[in-house]
Parts: structure tokens; C-alpha cells; sequence
């Protein structure tokens, strides 16, 4: 038992002295609108007062673009683009459009609140906030008597802007078990080509000729400026080459889509760079003058050729052939797009190896149209000296993957580790906005973590499953009831976003920042003093050396220094790989006793009369979050399984039927729809329904929750999980 | 000054059905929750092919702002009117809900808004256009779908569109002259 | 008067129509409260519902009458006469009826004050709505001078109110058939259609009340009132026969060539999710079984009555078949709530309790009248039925 009070404390401010308030910054006024109105006679207006614009930027998803926020009377009538925004290309889309259903959401979470009968039962009283921190800080400290501090684990979103004060209460309170989404997304991807590039590039969408997307739904999973820039070709100039189990949208704008076999794109990769090399396609300066190891490719990528991924993949060999000699053709205007979610299969970092290889072979590293390294725009850090504590272990889940992210974790390596309880029992969980029984794969083995945790916490928007199976939910205020600290956005062409409060937070509900520091207060002096700062403190010390960041954003809700990328910095530098040179074959893979180059692996074949399951976005939802908003909902009311029209013949299954579908880790029941949009070994469901929790009240009962069918595999280098390897009966419900 | 006279140019093939406009005309003209409330819409078109040979379009739409529009011949109060720049809109004040614009329109562009009381429907945003603003189904769109402008201004960005591509108009047979121009 | 008073149904009767009165006057409380989206089954596919198809079955059917009792008062035909003041009556009461049905579908009724500040010279809707305005007007002077037997008051009114009774229909029939963007309902046939049905429906329901104002009284009918009864027959008849056969050329040109918008609504009727109003209502009950009940040669009042209350419950099928498969067809691809690329359309509850309380409405003030003032013409002398009369 570690004791509480023994810690080497050397603390100090973070900040100077000033604080100059954030007066909000506005755009014009909404009264020349209404002037306008009033003469042209058209509409009827008598509500002038009390209505500004105000910058802030999105937080309906991970892109955070940029929004004038149109505020009528004390309420935020309408969410506009940033034309000024250049990352977003100066658009909204319809999830950042919906963001004032969020604000206006009779679902909202308005109070604390305290549970009252038993978990999940969904029984709850209302508590003030001091009761609440309390009960929270009660349970934190006692969980951490009982067995240590880091026997409370700490879950957090991203993207909030705000999460940053969230994970500094997980430091100073001394947890090491902090716990984020990355492998649930992207690790293997930024795994795979960091260990090739040294860094994670941005493809140049914008101005490459020609694109290769793997399981990028670029037009569905939007990302700015990719999703926008993808179109920008449209019309002959770009060529865009789609591989998916699924018919998405993207397909539809493709010029060619291959419903390649899940599982086997590193076969189609692989045989590409066969292609390339074994024709001499390659660029021969760049691969000699800025790459290691392509010597030791030549031979590995032998026996790949076209005619052998053809029996893997599914693609014929002509085609895999005349893609790849499209590809070198067009380089060093072609890239083999990165994507963003890598949780494929239980090899993904080893496939995301091969697509890098395959990118850097043809030459396209930094240059225009092809992989270009990311800048970011310097903000000042928020340093704090958290304080020390002897005897906490390290993270529960260390020696899990080969390259674990210390912040990060490995999510269901954790749940293993917490429910055998090895090395240590872990009993307390913050939660932050992260969903962990939505979005964590197989849901009852989230729960069964949950049951045997001491306390729970979950701060929130709204009553997600997680927060319906905790003790304690505190309502955080939205993103557009808040000031949030400045974040640099990292890109081809970096940005600075930043947002400010276009109302005054609704009910009790509380930014993060006051959350942490009340709750701080309660847990002692020396955490609370690493929050003993205003919003306004931070924001002047993170542009203290550049105070122009600040004007910027309050003259047009963005700052950026460029507009126009720039391409080759790297050149003539190191890069950040152990070589300093682009690695094609790793050493340090093969000193970690890990394929220096990637080799294909065979998956299990689905079995017959089973059906493999694919997740995917659409453009509708940011994964559970935006399912139970009301302008969402109308566009996507339920989610259903699609199954191709040949399979449901077989099955003697109809199209709108209601359909069970059956893991071996659990079962949901939805409609079903029969398409021919996807492969017909493959089965889809949209995210964000079957919810357990009754405060997501348009949704609740509607739909099948494809976390409760996922089986967790691991992706043994990075800990990322991988999802397609679940295979599932369909049977009519 | 010559007189305006706003079309929207669309090229759809640009259009990825994600539905920003339709949301965002919503909150915008404080259109009513309901599925079958809205002033614009963006339609999935048949599925083409059979798998694995598939293609598919999208189709982006809202009222077409007709030159000739048959829901301002058929309304018996004059509630319906065509305002400056050729906008056909409702006047909440003298329409008695008969719904029989939204019959004699071929385009399904109106719609009943029970929250008003009256028939609604695209006004290319006119509460913006009166402070120099472009329609917000226009101005959100991430990919650009749709081009707003003044027809005769032969500089506008319409006119060049249109002198620059081919394109086609939604039942040109049924006389309505629409304005909302799809690039071919 | 006094058998009326004592026959044992009648309480009943008045019972029943106050009853659907009163739960129509609720059922339109409702729709007024929670508005029509919630009451109503109508929708932005279909917009128009029963309460329109009611709307023109009674307001077709005042014409009807009309033009019926004119054969009498304005052409002369004197055996016509003695039904003309129930006829116009009846009229009367069936356009009110009508009006309370579309006043009810109209989401704001009192902005109809701008049909006069600020009229469409242009709208189908607005002359409709000025044509049955003004023709209401007439009926009632036209009724009060039939009561007050001033002859030349009810020639000169009566010969309006024909006017009125051949341009009323075919006006509402251009409501419909000027609608460009439905192919179902544009073009010349319906206003003549209309105009046809509008007969049959006239005949029909002066036929019934004909037969019931005898035989619910006791009253023996003379041979003038068989007389009457037996050329309403034969007038219902010629009707019929000429109204199969514009059914039948309706369905024909929509089925031929299969022109999309025209084609899928007459699919709809013939074989879709309309055909059994279209089959069993319109075409059986209302077009079949009248003329057989029609043409054999030794028909009954009685007989004349059922075949009049079939064909009248045909036309209520097709004034709802025509309303409603008209709008079925979308005017756009991919629209939200289509069944095989179709709209569908059922009436919610309040609908119905309202199309049923203007039918009260018509039915309880006509009884009430009938109870308090005589129709009678002054002429007429109704006997008991006592055995000494042969």
C-alpha cells in the first residue's frame, strides 16, 4: 500500500503576471442583416438586439474547423464556414452545421448528477457541484489508499481543446493509466510510417495527380482539406483509385473501385511495389540519395508479383499491373493516401510499412502531390511540475505492444490487464468524453471491467452508455459555450484555432477547466496549485512569444502563416528515423525482432455461412456523438446491416427485414439492408446506435451497436485493435 | 443599375451527399425538425451496375426559382410572388395553407412548416442576400457544389459557367424556365 | 309532421348525427391544437387528403342537385317540380358541408380575406372558391323564392344557379386538371369529367331523400313521386353508362404507352395500393351493381334507392381515388416514405371523424328542416297511407 503523502514537490507558475482579459472577439453585427430585411419588407424581424457573430472554432469532430457562430437574442441561431479558414477550405459541414442541436439538446446532460439505484438502471439524483466533487475526490483518494494511484485509470476524448487539463489531473493526481483513442484508431498508421519516415506526412491531396485510397472513405469520413480537396481534380486532370469491401460514397467518385478481399491490401501493396521495382519505375536518384535499405527490398519483393496478390486480394494481376504503372508514371504527383483509422488487421503497422515503402519508392516524399511532413505553428506550453509520488507502478498495460504511447495505452490490452487484475487491480475510472462501452470493441468486456470498478466518473455533454453506467456524471458546457485554449492544428498549411464562448454555458453545466480545478481543490494543494491559473493566463502565455496568433484570431478566427505549402524543407536534413534517411528496411524493427521489411501474413478466411464485419463512417455521425442529434438523426433515423443482394438470396433474406446478427461475443438486431454496394463475404454496419442508455432518447431501442459484436484483436507492434477480423452469423430476427 | 436576376449553377458531380447544405439551410431559415422539412435536399440516385461495376450520382436540389413558376399561378391569395433578382417566395401573411403550390409544383420545392402556420421554401436565403451574403446551402458546401450569382451580370461566375459548359435545366418540358442550372 | 315526430327512430337518428357532429367538432378541436401535421395523415407527398375528396364529393354533389331540380323550375319539365325545393336545399346544405371540409384542410382559414384584397386572377383555387362563393348566394336566394313560390325570383335564380351548376364543377374539375406537374389530373377530362360525376351524384342523392322522405314518414308515395323517382332512375341510368365508359377511356390512356407520372397512379388503381377502393368502390359498388339494380325492368323505388346509395358511395370512392393517386407519384427521384416508388396515403382518425361530421352537418340541419318547415309544394297533397287510399 503506497502511502499518500510522500512526494518531492518543486513547484512553479506556469505563467507571468499578465491577465488582460479575453474580451470576446466579433464579426460585424447581424443588425445590418435585419436593416436590410426590414426595408426589403420580405420578412418580418423585430429581434435586433442582443445579436453578434462571433469566431470559435468546430468541435463536432476531430477537424475542428473553423465557424462564425451567428448569435440572435442570446441564442446561437446559426453556425456559418470561415471563409478565412483555410484548413477547412472555408466550408461547415452537416455535423458542424448540427452543432447548434447540441447546445439545444433536450437530451443534454443540466446538473450533476449522482447515481441512485444500481448501475445502469438508470436511477439518478441531482447534486450540487460541491456535493458531487466531493463524492468524486472522496473516491479518488480512497481508491488510491486502497491500492494506489494507479488504481485510477484516466479515459479521455480528444479534440475538446480542454482535454489537455484533464490529462494534467491524471499526472498530478499520479496515475500513470491514462487512456486515449488512438488504438482504437490510428496508431498502427502513425506506427508504420513514423518507423519509415520518422514522422507522420500529410498527403498533398490538393495537387496530386493521382491518389490511391485504402479504406479512406474520404467522402463520408471527412477530413480537412483531404475530403474537400479530393473533388478538386474531379473532372480529368486526377485520377482516383478507391480499394474498400464497401461501395461508399468515395467509391461513387472514384474513377475505379475495387472491392478488394479485407485483410489482404498488403497483398495489393506489395505487388505494386513489385511492379515498380522489378520494371525499374522507381526513382532511381531519390531511392539512392534519400533511402536505406532498398537493396534489401529487391529480393523481399520478389515473390509478390501481381499474379500472386491476385489469388490474395482479389484484384486481378492486369489491373494491380497497370495501377502501379499509372502510379510511377504520374509520380512524384501520386501518393498511396495514409488514411487515418489503421484498425484493420491484427498486421496493420506492417501494411501501413509496405504503403509507406510503396510512397517513398516512387520518389513523392516532400514534394508537390505527393507525402509532405507536417508544420505546426509554436504555441507557449503549459508547464507544470506535477508532483511526485513514490511506489506507483507504471502503466498496467507496459510491455503490451512493441511501441506503446506512454499517454496513450493500448485500450484493450488495459481492459485485459484491469479485468485479471494483473499486476495490479485498478478500481477507479475518470472518464472524459470518451464513449469506452461504445466505442471499445466487444462491449461486454467493457461492462465486466466497469462492474468491478470501485467509482466511476464520467464528465460529459450528454448521457452517453458510459456516463449512464457511472456513479458520478458531471455536464461539461459545449464547445460553444466555452473558451477553450488556443491549439496549433498541424499541416501542410498549419493553423491556429481557437474558441470562445457564443453564449454563457446553459444550466450548471462547466468547462473542464473549472471541472479540474474544483476538483483539484478538493485532492490537495499540490494538485491544486498546478491549476492555479485563468483561461485567460493560458491563453496569453501560449502567444506570449508571438502575440500576432492572438490578433489574428480575434480579427478573423484563424491564424496561419502561409497559404501557399511549401515543399522540400526536409531536404538536406535528417530525418527523425534513426538513420536520418527515409527506411525502407528497419533496423530497428529487426533489432525489436520485428520483420525489418513487411511481410504478408494470410488471415483466417471467413468461415462458411458467416460473414466478415466492416465498420465505417458516414458523414452524418462522428462515431457515437452526433447519432441522437436532432438535425442528424433525420438524415440517418437507424443503422443498418448491409448484406450483399447475392448472399441474401442464398440466405432467403429480404431487403427492410429485421435481422439478427450473431458474434461470438455478442448480438445485435437491426434492419436489413440489400445492396450490391459491398463485397458479398462482408457485412456493414453504421456506428452510433443499439445505445444502452435511455438519455439518448431519439435513438434508444433503435438499431444494433456493432462495439457489442466486435471481437478485440491486437495488433501486437503498436496496440492498436483491429476490427475486421469478427466474423458473424445473419440470421431473420 | 440593370436588374438581377440570381441562379444557382450546380455540378453535381462534385456533390458527396453529406448533407451540409440540407442542415444548414435548416438551421438557417429555422426550418422545423421532421424528415420531410426541408427547403433543399440532396437525393442518392439509383445504384448503377451490378456488383462489382457500380456507379452512382447525387443529386442536389431545391426550388428552381422558375421563371415561369406554376405555384405562383396557382396561389388564390397572392401569397406567392416573385421578388427582385426573379426569388419566388411565400408571404406568410396572406397564405391560407391550401397546399395547392405544393401540388402544382413539379419540383416537391415546398413544404408545409407547421411551427409558421404557412407553406415554405428556398428563397435562395434572401435575408442574406439583402446584406451582400451568399445562400448558406452555397456558402457551406464543403466540395463546392453550387455557384450563386446574378444572371445578368455576363461576368458574374454563373454567367461564365454557363457560357463555359453545357448543362441542363430539371423538366425543361413542363415550361417552368427554372434557374437552377445543373453542369453536364 | 306529428309521424315524424313519432317514429322510434328518429331519436336515434338525431342521436347519431349529434354524436358525429360532436366528436367531428372534437376531432377538428384537435387538429387545430396539435396542428394538422399531427392530426392529419396528409403529408408533403400527399398533401391533400379526405378532407379534399370530401370537399368535392359534396361540392360536386350541391351542383348535382342543381342541376337536377333546374329540369323542373328553369326547363320545365313539371315532374321535376316538386323535388326542386329539397334539391336546393340539399344543395345548399351540401356546399356548406363542402366548405367545412376544406375550411377545416385549410391551414389558415382567415387569410382568405386576401382571395379578395389580393386576388390571383390566375388560381384555379381562386375562381373555385369566388365561383362556389357567389353560387352559394344564389342557391339560397334561389331556395327562399322556391318557399315563398315566387316564380319569377326562382326562374331567374334557378337559371343562375345552372349557370353556376355546369361552371362550379368544371371550375373545382380545372382545379385539377391545370396542374402541369401531374400528369394523372392535367388536361380537358376532368373538368368534363366532373361535370358527369356531378350529375350522378345529384340524381343519386335526390333520389335517396326522395325514397326516404316517404318512407320514413309513413307515406305512401303517389304516382307522381313514382314517376319522378322512375326518370331519376333512368336519368342515373344514362349516367352511369356514359361515366363506365369514361372510367374505362381514363384508365386506358393511362395505361397505354405507360407515360411515367400518368401510368403509376392508373397502376395504382388497377393493381396497386388503390385498387380495392377502385374495384370494389368505384367500379362495383358504384358503377356495376346501380346499373344492374338500374336496368331490370321491374325496379322499385326501393330498388332505385339502393342503387342511388351505391353509386353515390362509388362517387365518394372516386373523389378519393382521384384526390389521392394523383399525388402518389413523386416529382422527384429519391423522396423520402415511398412504397415501390409510390406515395401512400391512409386518413388518421381525426380525418375521418371530420369528413363524417360534414356529413352530419348536412344530414342533421336537412332533417331538421324537413321536421320544422314543409318541402312540400303547395300543390302536392300528401295523403296518409290509409287502406281507402289505392
Amino acid at each position: 500500500m503506497s502511502r499518500l503523502i510522500d512526494k518531492k514537490l518543486s513547484r512553479r507558475r506556469f505563467l507571468g503576471t499578465s491577465t488582460c482579459a479575453l474580451a470576446t472577439a466579433t464579426v460585424g453585427s447581424q443588425a445590418r442583416v435585419l436593416k436590410a430585411l426590414a426595408e426589403s419588407g420580405e420578412v418580418t424581424t423585430s429581434k435586433v438586439a442582443g445579436s453578434k457573430d462571433v469566431f470559435t472554432a468546430c468541435g463536432m469532430c476531430v477537424n475542428k474547423c473553423g465557424v462564425i457562430a451567428r448569435v440572435r437574442d442570446g441564442r446561437i441561431h446559426k453556425l456559418d464556414p470561415n471563409p478565412d479558414y483555410i484548413k477547412s477550405r472555408g466550408m461547415l459541414c452537416a455535423r458542424g452545421n448540427a452543432g447548434v442541436k447540441v447546445v439545444y439538446d433536450p437530451d443534454r446532460l443540466k446538473y450533476p448528477l449522482i447515481r441512485a439505484g444500481k448501475r445502469g438502471e438508470g436511477k439518478w439524483r441531482r447534486a450540487s457541484w460541491d456535493e458531487a466533487l466531493d463524492l468524486v475526490a472522496k473516491k479518488m483518494n480512497a481508491i488510491a489508499e486502497k491500492y494506489t494511484r494507479a488504481g485510477v485509470m484516466f479515459a479521455s476524448t480528444e479534440g475538446t481543446f480542454q482535454e489537455h487539463f484533464f490529462l494534467q489531473m491524471a499526472e498530478c493526481f499520479g496515475s500513470p493509466n491514462t487512456v486515449r483513442h488512438p488504438t482504437l484508431c490510428l496508431s498502427s498508421n502513425i506506427q508504420g510510417f513514423s518507423a519509415t519516415y520518422g514522422t507522420f506526412p500529410t498527403p498533398d491531396v490538393l495537387n496530386s495527380d493521382y491518389i490511391i485510397m485504402a479504406g479512406a472513405n474520404r467522402s463520408e469520413a471527412l477530413i480537412t482539406p483531404d475530403s474537400i480537396d479530393q473533388l478538386k481534380g474531379d473532372g480529368g486532370r486526377r485520377k482516383l483509385v478507391y480499394i474498400d469491401p464497401r461501395f461508399t460514397k468515395t467509391a461513387a467518385k472514384a474513377d475505379e473501385w475495387l472491392p478488394i478481399k479485407p485483410g489482404t491490401d498488403m497483398a495489393f501493396v506489395l505487388a505494386m511495389i513489385h511492379v515498380i521495382v522489378a520494371e525499374g519505375l522507381y526513382a532511381k536518384d531519390f531511392v539512392e540519395t534519400l533511402t536505406v535499405g532498398f537493396d534489401k527490398l529487391v529480393p523481399h519483393i520478389k515473390p509478390y508479383t501481381p499474379e500472386w496478390a491476385e489469388k490474395e486480394c482479389e484484384i486481378p494481376a492486369r489491373d494491380i499491373r497497370r495501377i502501379a504503372r499509372e502510379f510511377a508514371k504520374a509520380a512524384p504527383k501520386a501518393v498511396f493516401y495514409p488514411g487515418r483509422r489503421s484498425s484493420f488487421a491484427d498486421d496493420d503497422v506492417q501494411l501501413r510499412r509496405a504503403m509507406a515503402i510503396l510512397n517513398a519508392v516512387i520518389g513523392n516524399w516532400d514534394t508537390e502531390g505527393g507525402l509532405v511532413p507536417n508544420s505546426k505553428i509554436k504555441l507557449q506550453k503549459h508547464d507544470y511540475l506535477a508532483p511526485w509520488y513514490d511506489d506507483v507502478p507504471e502503466r498496467i498495460d507496459k510491455g503490451s505492444a512493441v511501441f506503446l504511447s506512454e499517454k496513450d495505452g493500448s485500450w484493450t490490452a488495459m481492459r485485459d490487464r484491469i479485468l485479471a487484475g494483473k499486476p495490479y487491480p485498478v478500481k477507479g475510472m475518470m472518464i472524459y468524453k470518451q464513449n469506452v462501452v461504445m466505442s471499445v470493441p466487444n462491449r461486454a468486456k467493457t461492462l465486466k471491467m466497469m462492474d468491478q470498478m470501485d467509482f466511476i466518473c464520467t464528465i460529459d455533454i450528454t448521457m452517453s452508455d458510459t456516463a449512464w453506467y457511472s456513479d458520478v456524471v458531471l455536464p461539461e458546457a459545449t464547445y460553444l459555450e466555452r473558451q477553450d485554449p488556443l491549439e496549433s492544428l498541424s499541416g501542410i498549411l498549419p493553423v491556429v484555432a481557437f474558441r470562445q464562448p457564443c453564449i454563457e454555458a446553459m444550466f450548471e453545466s462547466k468547462p473542464n477547466l473549472w471541472i479540474m480545478q474544483n476538483l483539484a481543490k478538493r485532492l490537495g494543494s499540490e494538485i491544486a496549485e498546478t491549476f492555479d491559473f485563468t483561461m485567460d493566463d493560458l491563453i496569453h502565455h501560449q502567444v506570449s512569444k508571438n502575440p500576432k496568433i492572438l490578433k489574428d484570431l480575434k480579427s478573423n478566427g484563424v491564424h496561419y502563416m502561409k497559404v501557399l505549402p511549401t515543399y522540400g524543407l526536409t531536404r538536406g536534413k535528417r530525418l527523425r528515423t534513426k538513420t536520418g534517411k527515409i527506411e525502407i528496411y528497419s533496423a530497428n524493427y529487426a533489432k525489436k525482432g520485428l520483420d525489418p521489411l513487411p511481410v504478408y501474413t494470410k488471415h483466417a478466411e471467413v468461415p462458411a455461412g458467416k460473414f466478415r464485419l466492416l465498420v465505417g463512417r458516414n458523414a452524418y455521425f462522428t462515431h457515437w456523438t452526433t447519432a441522437n442529434n436532432a438535425y442528424l438523426h433525420e438524415l440517418m433515423p437507424e443503422n443498418t446491416l448491409w448484406l450483399n443482394t447475392t448472399s441474401a438470396k442464398k440466405l432467403g433474406l429480404i431487403d427492410g427485414q429485421k435481422v439478427k446478427v450473431k458474434s461470438p461475443v455478442g448480438e445485435g438486431t437491426l434492419k436489413l439492408e440489400v445492396t450490391d454496394k459491398i463485397r458479398p463475404d462482408c457485412v456493414y454496419m453504421a456506428h452510433g446506435f443499439g445505445v444502452l442508455s435511455k438519455g439518448q432518447s431519439l435513438i434508444y431501442g433503435v438499431g444494433a451497436c456493432d462495439a457489442a459484436l466486435i471481437e478485440e484483436k491486437l495488433e501486437p507492434i503498436s496496440g492498436n485493435v483491429a476490427m475486421h477480423q469478427t466474423f458473424v452469423e445473419v440470421s431473420p430476427a | 443599375m440593370k436588374k438581377k436576376r440570381y441562379a444557382i449553377v450546380l455540378d453535381t458531380r462534385r456533390c458527396i451527399d453529406c448533407k451540409a447544405c440540407t442542415v444548414a439551410c435548416k438551421a438557417e431559415n429555422d426550418v422545423p425538425l421532421g424528415d420531410d422539412k426541408f427547403r433543399n435536399w440532396v437525393s442518392e440516385e439509383p445504384l448503377r451496375g451490378r456488383y462489382p461495376n457500380l456507379g452512382q450520382s447525387f443529386a442536389p436540389s431545391q426550388c428552381n426559382q422558375c421563371e415561369n413558376p406554376p405555384c405562383n399561378s396557382v396561389c388564390p391569395t397572392s401569397a406567392t410572388g416573385i421578388t427582385a433578382g426573379g426569388i419566388v417566395t411565400v408571404n406568410p401573411d396572406k397564405c391560407i395553407g391550401c397546399k395547392y403550390c405544393m401540388l402544382a409544383c413539379p419540383y416537391d420545392a415546398r413544404y408545409f412548416n407547421e411551427e409558421t402556420g404557412v407553406i415554405d421554401k428556398c428563397t435562395f436565403c434572401i435575408q442574406r442576400i439583402a446584406v451582400g451574403r451568399i445562400p448558406a446551402c452555397v456558402e457551406t458546401c464543403p466540395t463546392k457544389v453550387r455557384t450563386f450569382g446574378d444572371l445578368n451580370d455576363p461576368n458574374s461566375e454563373v454567367s461564365l459557367l454557363l457560357a463555359k459548359n453545357r448543362y441542363r435545366v430539371l423538366k425543361p418540358e413542363l415550361g417552368t424556365k427554372p434557374f437552377l442550372f445543373y453542369l453536364i | 309532421m306529428s309521424a315524424i315526430v313519432n317514429k322510434p327512430g328518429q331519436m336515434l337518428w338525431f342521436f347519431l348525427l349529434g354524436g358525429c357532429l360532436i366528436a367531428a367538432a372534437a376531432a377538428a378541436g384537435y387538429s387545430f391544437m396539435v396542428g394538422h401535421e399531427q392530426a392529419f395523415n396528409v403529408t408533403r407527398g400527399v398533401p391533400w387528403g379526405i378532407l379534399i375528396a370530401t370537399y368535392v364529393f359534396l361540392a360536386i354533389s350541391c351542383s348535382g342537385l342543381c342541376l337536377i331540380s333546374s329540369l323542373g323550375h328553369v326547363f320545365g319539365f313539371e315532374e321535376f317540380t316538386l323535388i326542386c325545393r329539397r334539391a336546393i336545399l340539399l344543395a345548399i346544405l351540401c356546399l356548406m358541408g363542402a366548405f367545412g371540409a376544406i375550411g377545416l384542410d385549410l391551414e389558415r382559414p382567415f387569410n382568405m380575406i386576401y382571395t379578395l384584397l389580393s386576388p390571383n386572377f390566375s388560381s384555379a383555387i381562386w375562381w373555385m372558391g369566388t365561383v362556389y362563393g357567389v353560387y352559394l348566394g344564389v342557391l339560397v336566394i334561389e331556395f327562399y323564392a322556391l318557399m315563398t313560390d315566387n316564380h319569377k325570383l326562382s326562374m331567374i335564380t334557378g337559371s343562375l344557379g345552372f349557370l353556376f351548376a355546369i361552371a362550379a364543377p368544371s371550375v373545382l374539375g380545372s382545379v385539377f386538371g391545370l396542374t402541369l406537374a401531374r400528369p394523372f389530373w392535367h388536361g380537358a377530362f376532368l373538368p368534363v369529367y366532373i361535370l358527369i360525376t356531378a350529375l350522378v351524384s345529384g340524381t343519386a342523392l335526390i333520389s335517396m331523400v326522395m325514397y326516404f322522405q316517404h318512407a320514413l314518414r309513413g307515406l305512401e308515395m303517389d304516382e307522381k313521386d313514382r314517376r319522378v323517382i322512375r326518370l331519376l332512375g333512368r336519368i342515373l341510368r344514362l349516367m352511369l353508362f356514359v361515366l363506365i365508359f369514361s372510367v374505362f377511356w381514363n384508365i386506358i390512356v393511362g395505361l397505354y404507352g405507360a407515360q411515367p407520372g400518368h401510368y403509376e397512379p392508373v397502376k395504382a388503381l388497377v393493381s396497386g395500393s388503390l385498387s380495392a377502393n377502385f374495384w370494389l368502390g368505384e367500379i362495383v359498388i358504384g358503377l356495376v351493381v346501380p346499373l344492374f339494380l338500374l336496368m331490370r325492368k321491374n325496379r322499385t323505388p326501393f330498388s332505385t334507392m339502393m342503387a342511388s346509395l351505391m353509386a353515390l358511395i362509388g362517387m365518394f370512392f372516386m373523389r378519393y381515388d382521384m384526390t389521392v393517386a394523383g399525388q402518389i407519384y413523386p416529382m422527384r427521384q429519391g423522396a423520402k416514405g415511398l412504397t415501390d416508388g409510390l406515395f401512400t396515403y391512409s386518413p388518421s382518425v381525426s380525418e375521418i371523424l371530420i369528413v363524417i361530421g360534414c356529413i352530419a352537418f348536412s344530414a342533421l340541419v336537412y332533417t331538421l328542416v324537413e321536421k320544422f318547415l314543409s318541402l312540400d309544394l303547395e300543390s302536392e297533397h300528401h295523403s296518409q297511407a290509409t287502406p281507402d287510399n289505392s
